[in-house]
């Protein structure tokens, strides 16, 4: 069995009112995955994700990062490899320029400035904003800003990136541009978590999906998995994704071979139409 | 830029919002306050043509022309410098000239109010050159007077255009920079930085707030306005409060420890800008030499 990259280990955590948020999550990340992380507001996802970067400090339990257990000694260099994307841009941009902010996280990693310009106008070009370099943020609308937010991270070279709810707020076009975003980093093998309410995103996009629920992890397995479960979904109050709805309802309709090859998307779905029809071809009206 | 004209024409749009809103066109460009002007400055910094100079150099350019307009006390330098100026901002700035007469029109508002008190006084005697007969007393004045009126305006007025060359042209970000390598203590540099980012974030987080109690008839009368004032003054506290911890997680997570550096773009001095700023100094002592 591989190393997890990340490894938390029976965490607990309440924020100072005493109402615990976090209690035993235990979870072991691998490089490369692409995680979605499901529940509903309140149970615990952003906690989480604020002691996995270090910001928070757990109550109990432990955090390794490949391999070594954190402790307030290298706790930097869990910031400097665990990066978050919060939800709300303007809770995240500082700065008073595109550049200023980007370069932030770099600064605060004490390269050299060389370094630093190279990898700002790196991360820009990836987010294709390098026009905006000297843009003021006051003055990008809130897709704009969401790219700022996460070419500060690609900047910062994280192993691991954390997204809080990064479709919360952008228009369809901009949503769609995450997607194509979060394709391409993990196509470049990158590790990431994404928290989200979207259930047909997590479904086309997830390799794994961790289910929270009232500060614990109730499921953890592939999303097909967990979305067929349908105890779990009611528990943790979620929806079914649509796509996975419809397919069964062409197999029981018997409309589709059941081949177990559950399509995600729209087009994978026309794909397994023009396949595994029941009817011959020229029976059937043109889709 | 067009998501920015757009957030212009936001600007305007809820600045009109308490003037009468029966010529919301013609308001577009006219001369004149209007609320919120500081945030068209701040535009206008952002637009200017000649953003790209050396900020150290406008800084420098601007403060010694101001000193030289109120040291030297010359009518014709004054006039001299306000021309200039203007040319500067308007011509190589590209501001549109409505824009500038625009900005300029709040100091000037307070440059006529403090001048005429100058050149015109009151007296129970008909004394003077001229005088206006009140009923119960005299305004009076006299050529002398007012000459001098107008030459303390001009140098008034001189020095402000220098600074609001200065500021039209310059965004924030940059001139805390300048005053950083000036060595203006660390705390000082570091609030500077986090207020000016902080103010567009509180006018937005106000503006929504505003726009929500207004919906809702929260202005309807004064004494309704009164008590939605406090509430969203109170609100806002709350909400700073809580933006303020946001904001300190979110830097954490990028590995703050304490020391706010940001990366500063370097813009290179040019040699004919520095050449042409020293001739135009001359050119103003000069000036007030053959006319002392």
């Amino acid at each position: 069995m591989r190393e997890p990259i990340l490894k938390v280990n029976n965490l607990h955590y309440s924020y100072g009112t005493g109402n615990p948020a976090l209690k035993g999550v235990s979870v072991n990340i691998y490089n490369g995955e692409k995680i979605a992380v499901i529940g509903s507001n309140g149970s615990g996802k952003s906690t989480f994700f604020l002691n996995a970067n270090g910001v928070l400090k757990a109550d109990h339990g432990e955090i390794s990062y490949q391999g070594t257990v954190i402790n307030k000694k290298n706790l930097k260099e869990l910031r400097k490899n665990i990066g978050i994307v919060f939800q709300d841009a303007d809770n995240q941009i500082i700065a008073s320029t595109v550049m200023a902010e980007v370069g932030f996280g770099p600064m605060n990693l004490k390269l050299p400035r060389e370094e630093v310009l190279h990898r700002v106008d790196e991360a820009l070009t990836y987010m294709n904003i390098l026009d905006f370099k000297d843009r003021p943020p006051h003055y990008l609308s809130g897709g704009e800003k969401k790219r700022v937010t996460i070419a500060d991270i690609i900047a910062m070279k994280s192993e691991v990136i954390i997204f809080d709810e990064p479709t919360a707020a952008l228009d369809p076009l901009n949503a769609q541009m995450l997607e194509d975003v979060l394709v391409k980093l993990g196509q470049e093998g990158k590790t990431m978590l994404i928290s989200t309410h979207d259930v047909d995103f997590a479904y086309r996009w997830a390799e794994r999906a961790i289910v929270f629920d009232r500060g614990k992890i109730i499921a953890d397995g592939t999303p097909l998995e967990i979305f067929k479960n349908r105890e779990i979904l009611k528990q943790a109050n979620l929806k079914r994704p649509t796509m996975l709805d419809v397919y069964e309802m062409l197999v029981e309709k018997k409309m589709v071979k059941n081949t177990d090859a559950y399509p995600t998307t729209p087009k994978e779905l026309k794909i397994l139409l023009e396949n595994n029809l029941y009817y011959p071809e020229s029976s059937v009206p043109m889709i | 830029m067009e998501n920015s004209s757009a957030k212009r024409l936001d600007f305007v749009r809820t600045n009109e919002k308490s003037d009468n809103s029966h010529h919301h066109y013609k308001h577009h460009h006219q001369i004149g306050h209007k609320h919120g002007e500081g945030s068209a400055i701040d535009y206008y910094a952002y637009a200017s043509k000649i953003r790209g100079w050396n900020p150290s150099f406008k800084v420098a350019f601007s403060v010694l022309t101001l000193l030289l307009c109120i040291v030297l006390n010359n009518p014709l330098v004054s006039l001299a410098v306000i021309v200039s100026m203007a040319y500067l901002t308007v011509v190589k700035g590209g501001l549109p000239l409505g824009a500038y007469l625009s900005v300029l029109m709040i100091p000037l508002t307070f440059i006529i109010l403090g001048t005429v008190a100058i050149g015109i006084d009151f007296s129970r005697q008909p004394i003077g050159q001229f005088n206006l007969y009140l009923g119960f007393g005299y305004l009076y004045t006299s050529i002398a007077k007012l000459k001098e009126m107008v030459f303390l305006m001009m140098k008034v007025f001189g020095a402000i255009s220098a600074m609001i060359m200065m500021t039209l042209s310059t965004p924030s970000s940059e001139i805390i920079g300048v005053l950083r390598k000036a060595h203006v203590p660390k705390l000082i540099i570091e609030l500077m930085n986090l207020i000016y980012r902080y103010i567009f974030i509180l006018l937005d987080v106000f503006n929504n707030m505003r726009n929500s109690a207004d919906s809702r008839q929260g202005y309807c009368d004064f004494k309704t306005s009164c008590q939605t004032f406090g509430n969203v003054a109170s609100n806002m506290l709350v909400l700073s409060l809580k933006k303020a911890n946001a904001y300190y997680t979110a830097m954490e997570a990028r590995g703050y420890e304490g020391d706010l550096v940001f990366l500063e773009d370097e813009k290179p001095f040019q040699i004919s800008q520095v050449i042409y700023a020293v001739g135009f100094m001359l050119f103003l002592l000069l000036l007030w030499y053959v006319t002392k």
